[in-house]
């Protein structure tokens, strides 16, 4: 016999005395777990996360089974996903601007997947909206305002005509002449510069919905442009964010957009040189370039 | 140079190196931004074949912005070891992909040739390599490096706490980064992105996190990651600071847009020699990530994992203890999905390495990218196969300030136990005694936030 086939034969022989694999131990008593630590009930609240509640909105203080998390966690983490993802996914009906009373528009993007992938395609819009536009919407205007889906329709469905409203009256108790209110699909930021060089308005205003979070798909963003041309860039906007009933109130922010559309056209600037340190106590956090206050967490999963 | 090759008797003729470089790249949302793709699988294939038998002679010859105009090719050009250069200058780019898996080829012999390849050589041998080809690459690998801490040693798997905050509440950074710690994370870097790019709030931060590692003795490194600009004036004010921070990018325009270039990098490197914290020979941290120079349209027709490579030739000039790819931030119309980004991560750490950098990288995603957490999860355990020096660690992967999803406080542990991977020594040492750890597995205190005292 050769060395190998011996060796195979003497390892056969070993292992054929053992049992593949022993018998497990005796039943187990398995004890409940204790509760817990998320959701951050009274009861089941650990003095840790107790603590860092008052100063952060992370998810501390909720423990571990070996190294993962527990059930309650992993089901709140993936609800919280979910809401993000739905926000993400959720397309604006066809007819939802008409139904609403807004002039309805698109950008050159057909398609949601090409929405994400394409950004420049959301900045630009298609030949029939700028006909329509063109033929239908108020001219020589101050201040043009559009709704538009951004990255949440969910956020655009949710508070954006309330934000419109109050945006606009707040804009006209100025006295400034407030355009067609239009309502654009697949949207960008930059889309708005586009719409306000067609309607040949001194500001242009976006507001849409913008990029989710966890746990968050309903916040709005708002962009203003003075002298709205296609080529701006960031620098020449201004821009709120967090605009949904548990961070800045759509009521309020619409009086501190028309705050800001005003001093655009008083200053005939906008963007990094637009001087807003007069203006600090009508525009609240929106004047400094302080970041925004977190989002409290909820409890997305209930099992009564 | 042949640029043309012949697939089923169809000829498929490229114009230039940079062209062969963009259509030999996996697919990327980012390459089909930017228009320069391969138009389907067998184009691909045919641009592949093109690269398989250039030399690395003409990679070099043809960098993807010319030396002209691009101070980022200088550098790779000016820096380039003749004498390591003249050992595989002869291969063409298929040998060289044999040459790197070959079992005989140890880490080495890798690193002794790595002065002398250019970022394009990188990448390119990188389009010819499959995902588990990039792997068994990547993990033979040595890149060892320290500023406080020993990171990179074999069989070790070291993670960032990124405890970020959206308003800057020291408290709440704080209270974070201890959770963290007691799970064991943290032995890379405290890194703390900050909501406002100031010099007080940066130094400000860097006393607090200091003070905490100082009382409990332990053994890792601070950064808070502004602007250099900002972070140099923060040293001015008098601050500690282990290790200094900037995002690169891979073309001399795209770094423009970042506001840097290296001269000042010179400065801040020189600053932080006289006056960083840290134990060093190592001290700086850059971080990159693929489509970062197309999202400033300095891209120069060039594809994104070319471009992500002379970012690793910008950062080797100043031999970091740490880089790191940033791998699904910046959004699906560079990376659009799960394949996508766990290719890149793959890709970017592989490079990284091959030029002799400590690469950790940041496997995330952003909620409007096609990429689940399961995908996610797996992601962070091929990085860790592949000896990836450090992932990220965040309170359930969740960034409240950036907005995206990451690695957790939960999943270090969980990928060191699964493959028997450690932290660095000095840590690894801290944390058994503590009690966090008890070798591989959670000690008693595990997870016992209170185990870390408050300053």
């Amino acid at each position: 016999m050769s060395t190998t086939r011996l060796l195979i034969e003497r390892l056969r022989q070993d292992l054929i005395s053992a049992d593949p694999l022993p018998p497990p131990p005796s039943l187990p008593n398995i004890p409940l777990a204790p509760s817990r630590i998320f959701p951050r009930t009274p009861e089941t609240e650990s003095l840790y996360a107790r603590e860092a509640r008052h100063h952060t909105t992370a998810l501390l203080g909720i423990g571990h089974v070996g190294t993962r998390y527990a059930t309650e966690v992993v089901l709140q983490f993936q609800a919280e996903l979910a809401v993000a993802h739905a926000a993400v996914d959720t397309l604006l009906p066809d007819d939802w601007a008409e139904k609403n009373g807004l002039l309805p528009l698109r950008s050159r993007v057909t398609a949601h997947r090409e929405f994400l992938l394409r950004p420049d395609l959301g900045r630009r819009l298609d030949e029939p909206s700028l006909r329509r536009l063109e033929a239908e919407a108020d001219k020589e205007i101050d201040v043009q305002p559009i709704l538009a889906d951004g990255l949440s329709a969910v956020a655009c469905m949710k508070s954006g005509l309330l934000l419109l409203e109050s945006f606009t009256a707040a804009c006209k108790r100025r006295g400034l002449r407030v355009g067609t209110p239009v309502c654009a699909r697949f949207a960008r930021v930059w889309l708005e510069d586009e719409i306000g060089q067609t309607t040949r308005a001194r500001v242009a205003a976006i507001l849409l919905g913008e990029r989710p979070g966890l746990g968050t798909g309903d916040g709005l963003s708002a962009y203003l442009v003075y002298e709205p041309r296609v080529g701006k860039t960031d620098g020449d906007r201004n821009m709120m964010s967090n605009i949904h009933a548990r961070g800045l109130p759509p009521e309020l922010a619409g009086d501190r957009l028309a705050v800001l559309a005003k001093a655009m056209i008083d200053q005939r600037t906008s963007g990094v040189t637009l001087d807003l340190s007069r203006l600090s106590a009508e525009l609240g956090e929106a004047a400094s370039r302080a970041p925004r206050q977190p989002q409290p967490r909820t409890r997305l999963v209930e099992v009564p | 140079m042949r640029l043309s090759s012949n697939i089923r008797g169809v000829a498929y003729t490229f114009a230039s190196v940079t062209e062969v470089l963009a259509k030999a790249n996996p697919p990327k949302s980012g390459d089909d931004l930017a228009g320069i793709s391969a138009r389907d699988e067998v184009e691909r294939v045919a641009a592949r074949a093109v690269l398989a038998h250039l030399t690395m002679h003409e990679l070099r010859e043809n960098p993807v912005v010319p030396y002209e105009v691009d101070a980022i090719t200088r550098l790779a050009e000016d820096s380039l070891s003749e004498t390591s250069f003249q050992a595989v200058r002869h291969l063409t780019v298929g040998q060289f992909r044999e040459w790197l898996l070959d079992a005989r080829t140890s880490g080495g012999l890798i690193r002794s040739i790595s002065p002398g390849l250019t970022p394009e050589m990188a990448a390119g041998v990188c389009k010819l390599m499959s995902n588990l080809d990039l792997m068994t690459v990547s993990s033979k690998c040595e890149v060892v490096v320290r500023a406080n801490s020993t990171l990179g040693l074999p069989g070790r798997l070291s993670s960032r706490v990124q405890p970020n905050h959206p308003t800057d509440d020291v408290q709440g950074i704080l209270l974070s980064m201890r959770e963290g710690l007691s799970y064991g994370c943290g032995d890379a870097v405290i890194g703390v992105n900050p909501a406002t790019d100031t010099a007080e709030s940066t130094a400000e931060i860097l006393k607090a996190i200091d003070a905490v590692l100082k009382k409990n003795n332990c053994p890792t490194q601070h950064c808070v990651l502004s602007h250099v600009r900002v972070q140099m004036r923060a040293l001015d004010l008098g601050c500690p600071m282990d290790l200094m921070f900037q995002s690169l990018s891979g073309t001399e325009a795209g770094n423009r847009a970042f506001g840097i270039d290296i001269a000042l990098i010179d400065e801040a490197y020189d600053q932080m020699k006289k006056m960083g914290t840290a134990r060093g020979p190592n001290f700086m941290y850059f971080e990159t990530g693929q489509g970062s120079a197309l999202s400033s349209a300095a891209h120069h027709g060039a594809d994104q994992v070319t471009l992500e490579a002379r970012c690793y030739g910008f950062a080797r000039r100043y031999k970091p203890f740490l880089v790191n790819t940033v791998v699904g931030f910046i959004g699906p119309e560079y990376l659009e999905d799960g394949p996508q980004i766990s290719r890149a991560g793959l890709e970017d750490h592989f490079m990284g390495k091959l030029l002799g950098l400590p690469m950790g990288c940041d496997a995330c995603f952003t909620y409007h990218s096609s990429m689940g957490q399961d995908e996610l999860e797996n992601l962070k355990v091929l990085l860790a196969a592949a000896g990836c020096t450090y992932l990220m660690s965040l309170p359930v992967g969740d960034d409240i300030m950036l907005n995206y999803q990451s690695t957790s406080y939960h999943d270090i542990p969980s990928v060191r136990r699964l493959l028997g991977k450690r932290p660095t020594p000095e840590f690894d040492a801290w944390l058994n005694q503590l009690g966090i750890m008890d070798g591989l597995s959670p000690g008693e205190r595990f997870g016992d936030s209170r185990v870390i005292r408050p300053a």
